[in-house]
This record gives structure tokens, C-alpha cells and sequence, in this order.
């Protein structure tokens, strides 16, 4: 396949959730769990301390040589909804980055008496003790966090 | 179209069960009983005091096509922000850490939006059937798992 499928099916499963239709999501769960994994990542091997570097400079480059230009593209086609992703991923895409290099530099007491909450609905993460009330990025409601385990 | 309950915010005061003319809101599970909700009449949509009821379709509209270049971008976005997933997940130092669920999560979020800028907003479209039907056809092999030939047979008839 020319793109990956595994968040191409999580999504379309998720879709099916919202619109009630169990069966659907439960094998579009399945297909997406086959293509799980079997991407080759960033070429930075398995240690914790190479893997952060390559993630700390992909996040860096995505800005300029992916995030960007879909902007771009999605200006030109005044396509609303496309150039909605853009920007929530370029700020998303920040946080991520910041996650990243804090934690490559703090390991694990960044996290300490805290915990991490992810909106489902755009990806931003907070560390806190409680999840925000709207989401900074999209602005979805406290009930789209899920905290991390 | 039929009614549909949102479990998380139905506060079960079952103003739903005054107004439908067919019992299709009462039910054991807690949710709405499709085969008996008369299409469209949506009268439990509308008095829901919590506004924990909506209507969803039996057949979608078709979405625009993406502009080639949109698809074209959103598409190697979405790759970039699985292969860092990709990455994420590869760590074996103590395992999946908090913090590495976290960015595998926000990753795989944003991957998400991304397929769906991309092309597959809706399950119900030409753009998903047509993927499933060259999956169909190509039977990638990733890694040792077995293709799910089934799934995806049981999901084109289902889309």
C-alpha cells in the first residue's frame, strides 16, 4: 500500500462507534490491528535515547516539510476542513515536540504527582492533575480527555 | 433515519418513553430499538431534556472528492505522524512508559485526522469501498499475522 492503513482503519472504525454501528467498528478494529506494527518508524533503532532524538527533529522538520505545505494545499483548495487539520496539527504538533525534548531531559520526574491526558479529539496532551475544561487546540469539552494509565 | 442514545449523557429522566409512538426507546440494554424507531419522526430527538438523543442515517451522502494536491499532502502527513507512532512504539527500554503511550496516542490521533482529510471521512463512500476492494485484490502481508480476508469481505458488504 502507497499510504499507512493502520490509523486509515482506526478511524474509520471510530466512525462507525460514533454512528452506533457496532459490528462495522468491531472489523474495521480488526483490519486496523492487522496493519499495527508494521510500519518501519523513524530508522532510529529501539533505544530510548536515540528514538527521542529522531522524534525531537522529525517533530522539528514536520512543521516546514509537512505540515506546512498541506496548509498550503488546503488554502489553494479552499478546502475549510482540510486547512482545520492543518492547524491543529501544527499546534499539536508543538506540544508533541515540547513533550518530547522535556522528557528527554527530565525522564520520568516530569511526570511526578502529575498525570497525562490526551484529547481524543486532536491528539493534544496535558500533564496535570486534572484534564483542562475545553481543550486549548480544538476546544472539545473536558469529556473528550482520556487520562493515561 | 433512526434515533440513537448517547449513553454518557442520558440522565434517565425517559421523557423519550412519554413520546414514542412505537416503545422503540424502552428497552433493556439502554439503547434505542433501530428495527422498531419509525424512520425520521425524531419527536424522542427533540423532548430529550439532556439532549442525549440524535438520529443517524441508513444510507450517507456521498462526501465532495478531495482536490488531488490536498490529498496528496494530507496523505504524507499522515504517514509521517504514523512512521513517528512507528517509532514511539519501538522503544523497549521498560516497556511503554506513560509518556510513550501518550505521544503513541496523540500521534495516532493526529494520523487519524489526517486519513480523514486525506479521503476517508466516511466509512459509507467510494474512497473506503474502493480501499477495501484493492486490499481485497493486493493482500498486502505485513509482518506474520494472518490477512483478515473476512473482516474485510463482511465490511464490503456491510459499506
Amino acid at each position: 500500500m502507497e499510504h499507512a492503513c493502520g490509523p486509515v482503519f482506526s478511524n474509520l472504525a471510530k466512525a462507525c462507534e460514533k454512528q452506533s454501528r457496532t459490528r462495522e467498528a468491531e472489523l474495521f478494529w480488526k483490519v486496523a490491528d492487522y496493519f499495527d506494527g508494521s510500519l518501519p518508524g523513524l530508522a532510529s533503532g529501539s533505544e530510548m535515547g536515540s528514538t527521542f532524538a529522531a522524534l525531537s527533529q522529525a517533530f522539528q522538520d514536520d512543521e516546514d516539510e509537512f505540515i506546512a505545505p498541506a496548509s498550503a494545499a488546503a488554502t489553494d483548495a479552499k478546502d475549510r476542513g482540510a486547512l482545520r487539520m492543518a492547524v491543529w496539527s501544527s499546534k499539536v504538533n508543538a506540544i508533541q515536540k515540547s513533550v518530547a525534548e522535556r522528557y528527554a531531559k527530565q525522564g520520568d520526574a516530569l511526570l511526578e504527582g502529575k498525570s497525562i491526558f490526551i484529547c481524543e479529539a486532536c491528539g493534544f496532551i496535558f500533564i496535570g492533575m486534572e484534564a483542562p475544561e475545553i481543550c486549548p487546540v480544538c476546544k472539545a469539552p473536558r469529556l473528550r480527555f482520556s487520562q493515561i494509565s | 433515519m433512526h434515533a440513537v442514545r448517547n449513553l454518557r449523557f442520558c440522565t434517565k429522566d425517559c421523557v423519550c418513553l412519554f413520546v414514542c409512538p412505537t416503545k422503540a426507546t424502552d428497552t433493556e440494554n439502554g439503547q434505542i430499538d433501530a428495527s422498531k424507531c419509525l424512520d425520521g419522526c425524531r419527536l424522542c430527538v427533540d423532548t430529550c431534556p439532556s439532549h442525549a438523543i440524535s438520529l443517524t442515517m441508513e444510507t450517507w451522502v456521498e462526501p465532495a472528492p478531495k482536490a488531488e494536491a490536498v490529498a496528496e499532502k494530507f496523505f504524507a502527513l499522515l504517514d509521517r505522524k504514523a512512521s513517528e507512532e512507528a517509532a514511539v512504539k519501538k522503544v523497549k527500554k521498560g516497556g511503554q512508559t506513560p509518556i510513550l503511550k501518550a505521544l503513541a496516542k496523540s500521534l495516532r490521533i493526529v494520523a487519524e485526522d489526517a486519513a480523514r482529510e486525506a479521503a476517508y471521512m466516511l466509512p459509507q463512500s467510494k474512497a473506503t469501498r474502493a480501499l477495501i476492494d484493492r486490499l481485497l485484490e493486493e493482500r498486502p502481508q505485513v509482518a506474520q499475522k494472518p490477512f483478515p480476508e473476512e473482516e474485510l469481505k463482511e465490511l464490503r458488504e456491510l459499506m
